[in-house]
């Protein structure tokens, strides 16, 4: 109690009083330098152009005299030609000849003036061309000069903007992350926290604590001179509640200015209404996935470099349709925004492609008895296939039910969508998901570009063992990880922005936002730029699960749509949001349905 | 009621001459005095600055009289009524989620009919009283365990109900409930405290209402239907219906809760009342003390203190991590269990339970704070003060126990003397 | 709690007078009955007839049809029920069994299951040494039977640990027990995510049990019926156990009035521990089970956990018999509501089981064969 008794109150304005007339005092020093600085910069730049220009001029002259040496022998070749002109009309006519030859002589003697001529010309040329090299480097001295004392203008300008930044407060930047550590995701929290620990480690120069362990954390991060800190790491249990618990101490007991987070649906859907009324706060999605978190709530400090379920989805309803020849499709999920975001983009493409779905089955969340779900489904002679969004503790047991009731699961009559893709989970499948396509993650593990190395390069350079689930795992094991990629793309474009404003966060994050808004990723697997709603338009991969030469299940990649955004070509526009019954079956012209490209053994076709 | 009868029942004076506690005084007083403690440290951090200040008022000390209230509720039907209720924790969900389906206009799910604020309110307090009503009337004929189970069956069906009815609120529940003016601006970062006082003035209404109708003749019957419903009976007292209208009064209670937790949360989900958020509740209750109604606070305090701050813990982290925390707490819950058998509210009867939990608090939280930071010290605070209070049950487990007769396998003694046997 | 026997006495006021005389035996039945009991109890046989009505003929709007057009679907939900309710049945019976002789509320059964899940897979696992979806023709009998074993002993000594540390000198206090299995079970699910992961997985069954029965318009799962046995096998041998030992006789004994038996120089807490292992080792039990019928993951614990009390509300506290009619009833309901609810209405399935829930608790506030206290 003493901590909010008097005594620490008068302490604390002495304190901080104390600390406000250094810090004014400091920035004062720091501006003046920064001033004659820039003088000192500004004039050497002047000089550096006044020499630049006199080097042009001496260039030019030279380049004229060799101009006027070339004149000359082109006179020469035209009097040659004459000559040999002559010569040929002389084969008719011997009594020519002799005045040809005279002629001849003539032109030779000429030549040998012009060649001399010429000579002359080009000795006066190399001569300027010398003159111009001396000018040049020169000029090259002087322009080196005018860098230099640019560099140091910027750094006194940098120093200066530190010190503003210090009067105003923000001598560092804190950071949260929110992830899961238990329900359904808890086994991907390591991931989450290392794809945000090796974002900040490569391109803020932090350093990892434990390379063995991500939610050991980081140190030493910082974007353009302003440190960054970890103050949390928060721990939801992908409930709308725990997140929002999570977001309050993160945000308001540890200060955080900046949130990377959350991880699921239900949980992105809070945490982006918590953002609309915290508009002094950035916050930035971790791997959700809800159409909901940016196409209705639009909260403008809320962004998310990741696509959402449906965006996921893209390519999925066309593969149905036009490669497996699907008519009619039954489709079931979870009871909740991110199934209905993912299976409205099967249903929407599949339906723009002409397909039927004739049966959407919802098992509440976390059921594990789904026999009588499955009943619901139509049998595999009444349908031509099924579309899954169930995840969690439930696919494993509803897959069993279906075999149990249906007969075995064949896997070109099934497709999933991202958790029969997620490393880590669908090796948990078994064999009977073998040959199923999947949806994406807006990630393709397999691909083989230059980006996709060097992520995988990244990742070892930093980690040596993400643990998965409780377990061990090597690092590059999570370079196929989604959750990973996600949470890395987010701290990504995070630090991106950062950089462009110079971790300036006054005025409510103004800049930042103006920035995070603007950012492009040269991802991993494909260029992420933001649409006005803050989302991702991102490149989509289909997946497709096979067995390997060991008898294990792995996934390749099989198709290639660039740029998805959210609408999913105008499909969608935020209301209604997904639900049970949204969106409905109709034809519609959606503008990749047959134009995916095909990806061969990670090579896009 | 004059103020001068509020003072008494205040300060404890206007003991009733029917009780089923043997509490002294003192206790009452002492929590009594816990309530002005939180209004003066409310009131002092309102102009303290520093980043402390919005995180603890604004979320722990709201959050912890917001689930007092709803645990008060809980703990008046058990301490003068016998009855374990666990549908509270879906009475105060219910009334969230009228109130959010009244109140809310766009970008959320459910009815959206974007009403009034107080309108809001009124139709969440009347619906879930009568609610209560219904489920009081159903649950009316039976007791003691069975009662918890019904009850139970209750809650679970409501988190269902609104999972299943998307038109109502749909698993992701409903968001972006505000508050009126008065009490919250949209921003919530401006004049965060004002939800503060609000709901310390309806905490101690509350706390006074229900002190007051244990007085009334209603709430003496009802002791007297919880110590003999039988002879109660032929004495031509309706027993079940002094059970109905007990668990609509608290129902009532509980709404209030639901109002302020909505308003608090401007969101709430089914996942608020499952299974976990019953359980967490009837946790509260039974650490703060299910016999008094003082309890509902102290452990309120105590388990939102805990989810929130105990999180690094010197000693501890290397076994436990920041992630791993939820272990933490069950096993202070275990340790609180164990060594309180009549909750934190009948920690004085303990002997050198306080004395011990204040230095194990103190040793804990300053080496905490040396080497981890402030998160290591107020981690440190908790976990050394339960562990205080955990040794301390043990020393008198150990002194009282009685070995001889348990090595003979004689057994029967096994109670810690330092708490009253116990009828129940 | 003192307040228990009230009811019997105070709901109901005397028999209505008249009549007396020359009533025939069956009207004297509905005469004592009373009304205020028949009108439910005809209202709940109108139910019942209007739900097989519904499912034999009248379901052309619900996703599984009626039952005489598909007879096949029929089928097939009826052993869906029995199957899960053969599961519900042998979870719940060690819920109860602790909860009739010692009136504790174990609050960590559902982590019992899971724990005992997670070991037998983790054992299996090794023992193949393969770490994915495993698919039954590679597992043999002792690959499942080993792993089973093995969590039954260990979960049983657990359960036996916690009784004799935690609840043994808690005895009658009700609500505190259940507050400490509660916090146990609170440290066990964390403990679980953090050492076996948050990705669901499933133990695999045998290649001896694995496989399906076809006919050309029905198909079911071996595995499925060998649930339903373990069931009756479990049911079979408490029931022996309970009535022809002496140990059953002593547990009955001491559901009825432990003090009594106490007095008659028995050792009571003897039997409260082996109850209590016994009950935990039926939660392992189900644990292995379930995990190979459907899978393991955290929430999967409270989802079990839910299970047993529902079963023992339905079915009343402490009864085996109870427990063996509730695991039907909530089995019945949970396979037939999705099944053969009108579409428009199948998304409040869950509603419709718990409802089921609330009509019985209206009918009998002290479940099907419970007793009051």
């Amino acid at each position: 109690m003493k901590l909010f008794g008097k005594k620490t109150v008068w302490l604390k304005v002495l304190t901080a009083s104390l600390v406000m007339s250094l810090v004014a005092a400091a920035c004062a020093a720091q501006t003046e330098t920064a001033d004659q600085a820039l003088q000192i910069a500004n004039s050497a730049n002047s000089a550096a152009a006044a020499a630049q220009a006199a080097a042009d001029a001496a260039a030019a002259e030279a380049r004229s005299v060799q101009a006027g040496a070339a004149e000359m022998q082109a006179a020469i070749d035209v009097a040659q030609a004459a000559a040999i002109l002559a010569q040929s009309t002389a084969e008719d006519n011997e009594a020519a000849v002799a005045e040809a030859q005279a002629d001849l002589d003539a032109a030779n003697s000429a030549l040998a003036d012009a060649t001399v001529a010429a000579e002359k010309a080009q000795m006066e040329a190399s001569a300027a061309t010398e003159e111009a090299a001396a000018a040049q480097e020169r000029a090259q001295a002087a322009e080196m000069e005018a860098e230099e004392a640019a560099q140091r203008a910027e750094d006194a300008e940098a120093r200066a903007a530190e010190a503003e930044r210090t009067a105003a407060g923000t001598q560092e930047i804190k950071l949260a992350i929110l992830s899961d550590c238990e329900g359904a995701f808890g086994a991907f929290h390591e991931q989450d926290i290392a794809g945000v620990a090796t974002a900040f480690a490569e391109y803020a120069g932090a350093t990892i604590t434990n390379r063995s362990k991500p939610t050991d954390g980081f140190t030493g991060a910082s974007v353009a001179g302003v440190p960054i800190n970890l103050v949390g790491i928060g721990c939801a249990d992908d409930t709308a509640e725990a997140a929002i618990r999570e977001t309050r101490n993160l945000m308001e007991n540890l200060g955080a200015d900046i949130m990377i987070g959350p991880l699921s649906g239900d949980e992105s859907i809070a945490v982006a209404n918590y953002a609309k009324d915290h508009l002094n706060q950035t916050f930035i999605n971790g791997t959700a996935g809800a159409q909901d978190t940016t196409l209705t709530v639009r909260a403008p400090n809320f962004f998310r470099f990741n696509g959402d379920g449906a965006q996921w989805n893209a390519g999925l309803g066309d593969i149905a349709k036009n490669t497996l020849g699907w008519e009619t499709a039954a489709v079931i999920g979870d009871d909740y925004s991110f199934a209905w975001t993912s299976m409205a983009g099967f249903i929407a493409e599949f339906c723009a492609a002409g397909g039927d779905v004739i049966s959407r089955v919802f098992p509440p969340l976390n059921e594990t008895n789904y026999s009588g779900f499955v009943e619901q489904l139509p049998d595999p002679d009444e349908v031509d296939g099924y579309f899954w969004a169930v995840g969690g503790a439930g696919l494993i047991p509803a897959l069993k039910a279906f075999e149990d009731a249906k007969g075995p699961v064949d896997g070109s009559q099934h497709i999933g969508n991202l958790f029969w893709g997620t490393p880590g989970q669908f090796e948990q499948l078994g064999g009977r998901v073998d040959g199923a396509y999947v949806g994406g993650f807006g990630i393709a593990g397999d691909l083989k570009t230059a980006n996709a190395n060097r992520h995988m390069e990244i990742i070892t350079r930093h980690f040596d063992e993400i643990p998965f689930g409780g377990n061990p795992a090597p690092a590059s094991d999570a370079h196929g990880s989604g959750f990973f990629l996600n949470y890395h793309n987010a701290a990504w474009g995070l630090i991106q922005a950062l950089e462009a404003v110079n971790g300036d966060l006054s005025n409510n994050h103004e800049k930042l936002r103006i920035e995070l808004s603007q950012v492009v990723l040269d991802g991993a697997f494909g260029e992420i730029r933001l649409d006005e709603n803050r989302q991702a338009i991102q490149d989509q991969f289909v997946q497709r699960i096979y067995t390997d030469d060991e008898g294990n299940l792995a996934i390749r990649t099989v198709a290639f749509i660039p740029a998805v955004d959210q609408t999913f070509g105008g499909t969608f526009d935020g209301d209604p949001t997904p639900s049970r019954d949204y969106p409905a079956c109709e034809e519609r012209d959606i503008d990749w349905i047959g134009n995916a490209r095909t990806v061969v053994d990670g090579i896009i076709q | 009621m004059n103020l001068t009868r509020i003072a008494e029942i205040f300060t404890g004076k206007a003991r009733p001459g029917v009780s089923g506690t043997d509490y002294s005084q003192r206790t009452k007083r002492l929590v009594a005095v816990f309530f002005v403690v939180l209004l003066v440290m409310g009131l002092l951090q309102a102009f303290t600055p520093g980043p402390f200040r919005h995180f603890f008022v604004d979320f722990v000390l709201t959050q912890s009289l917001i689930l007092g209230i709803a645990a008060s509720s809980l703990i008046f039907l058990s301490a003068y009524g016998g009855m374990i209720s666990l549908a509270q924790v879906l009475m105060y969900g219910m009334c969230g989620f009228v109130v959010g389906n009244s109140v809310t206009t766009l970008g959320s799910k459910g009815l959206k009919l974007g009403l009034n604020p107080w309108v809001g309110v009124v139709i969440g307090v009347v619906v879930t009283t009568f609610v209560g009503f219904v489920l009081g009337v159903i649950s009316s004929r039976s007791s003691g365990l069975y009662y918890l189970m019904i009850t139970l069956s209750f809650g679970v069906i409501g988190t269902y109900f609104f999972g299943q009815v998307t038109q109502l609120s749909g698993f992701g529940g409903v968001n972006q409930v505000r508050p009126p003016g008065y009490i919250g601006e949209p921003d919530s970062a401006t004049n965060p405290e004002r939800m503060f006082y609000t709901t310390l003035v309806v905490a101690v209404i509350v706390y006074l209402l229900l002190r007051y109708v244990s007085r009334t003749p209603f709430g003496l019957t009802l002791q007297g239907v919880r110590d003999d419903p039988v002879r109660m009976n032929s004495l031509g007292y309706n027993v079940a219906m002094h059970r109905v209208w007990a668990f609509t009064l608290s129902a009532f209670v509980a709404s209030l809760a639901g109002v302020l937790y909505v308003w608090e949360w401007r969101s709430i989900s089914p996942t608020t009342i499952n299974l976990f958020g019953i359980i967490d509740l009837l946790v509260i209750a039974v650490i703060g003390g299910i016999l008094m109604l003082e309890g509902a606070w102290l452990g309120a305090f105590v388990f939102v203190a805990l989810e929130n701050y105990v999180r690094d813990v010197l000693l501890l982290n290397n076994w436990i991590g920041e992630d791993r925390f939820r272990t933490l707490v069950g096993a202070v819950v275990l340790v609180l269990v164990l060594a309180c058998p009549d909750g934190l509210v009948g920690l004085r009867r303990i002997r050198f339970a306080i004395p011990m939990s204040i230095v194990g608090g103190v040793v804990w939280g300053t080496a905490g704070g040396v080497v981890i930071g402030s998160g290591g010290a107020i981690s440190g605070i908790i976990v050394g003060a339960v562990a205080g209070i955990g040794f301390a049950g043990l020393l008198n487990l150990v002194k009282e126990f009685d070995w001889a007769n348990s090595m003979a396998g004689s057994l029967g003694k096994y109670r810690l003397k330092v708490s009253a046997p116990r009828t129940d | 709690m003192t307040d228990v026997k009230l009811d019997e006495g105070a709901r109901e006021p005397s028999g209505r007078p008249g009549l007396t005389g020359r009533a025939s035996s069956h009207y004297r039945r509905i005469r004592t009955m009373g009304w205020r009991q028949l009108v439910p109890r005809l209202l709940l046989a109108a139910v019942l007839i209007f739900i097989a009505v519904w499912i034999l003929f009248v379901t052309e709007v619900s996703s599984a049809q009626a039952a005489i057009n598909e007879p096949g679907r029929f089928l097939r939900s009826i052993l869906d029920s029995i199957t899960n309710a053969s599961l519900y049945f042998i979870v719940a019976s060690g819920f109860t069994l602790i909860f009739g002789l010692m009136r504790t509320v174990q609050m960590a059964h559902g982590s019992m299951f899971l724990l005992a899940g997670y070991i037998a897979l983790t054992f299996q696992r090794e023992r193949l040494d393969i770490n994915q979806g495993i698919s039954p023709e590679q597992v043999s009998a002792s690959n499942w039977l080993l792993p089973l074993i093995f969590a039954v002993l260990i979960v049983s000594g657990l359960g036996l640990v916690i009784q004799q540390v935690f609840l043994r000198w808690n005895a009658g206090q009700d609500l505190r027990q259940a507050i400490i299995t509660i916090a146990i079970s609170i440290i066990m699910a964390d403990q679980m995510t953090a050492n076996f992961g948050g990705v669901a997985k499933d133990i695999t069954w045998p290649r001896e049990i694995h496989g399906f029965i076809e006919t050309e318009n029905f198909r079911y799962a071996t595995h499925r019926f060998f649930i339903i046995g373990v069931a009756l096998g479990v049911g079979g041998l408490l029931w022996l156990l309970l009535n022809k030992t002496r140990t059953g006789m002593v547990i009955r004994a001491g559901v009825d009035d432990t003090p009594m038996v106490q007095a008659l120089g028995i050792n009571v807490h003897k039997v409260f521990a082996v109850s209590f292992a016994l009950g935990s080792a039926l939660a392992a039990l189900g644990g292995v089970i379930g995990g190979s019928h459907a899978s393991l993951a955290p929430s999967v614990d409270a989802e079990w956990l839910l299970h047993s009390l529902v079963v023992v509300i339905i079915g009343g506290l402490g009864s085996l018999r109870g427990a063996a009619a509730g695991s039907l009833l909530y089995g019945l309901a949970k396979s037939f509501a999705p099944a053969y609810l009108p579409a428009s209405l199948t998304n409040y399935s869950i509603i419709a089981t718990f409802a089921v829930l609330a009509i019985v608790l209206a009918l009998r506030p002290y479940g099907m064969f419970g007793r009051a206290e």
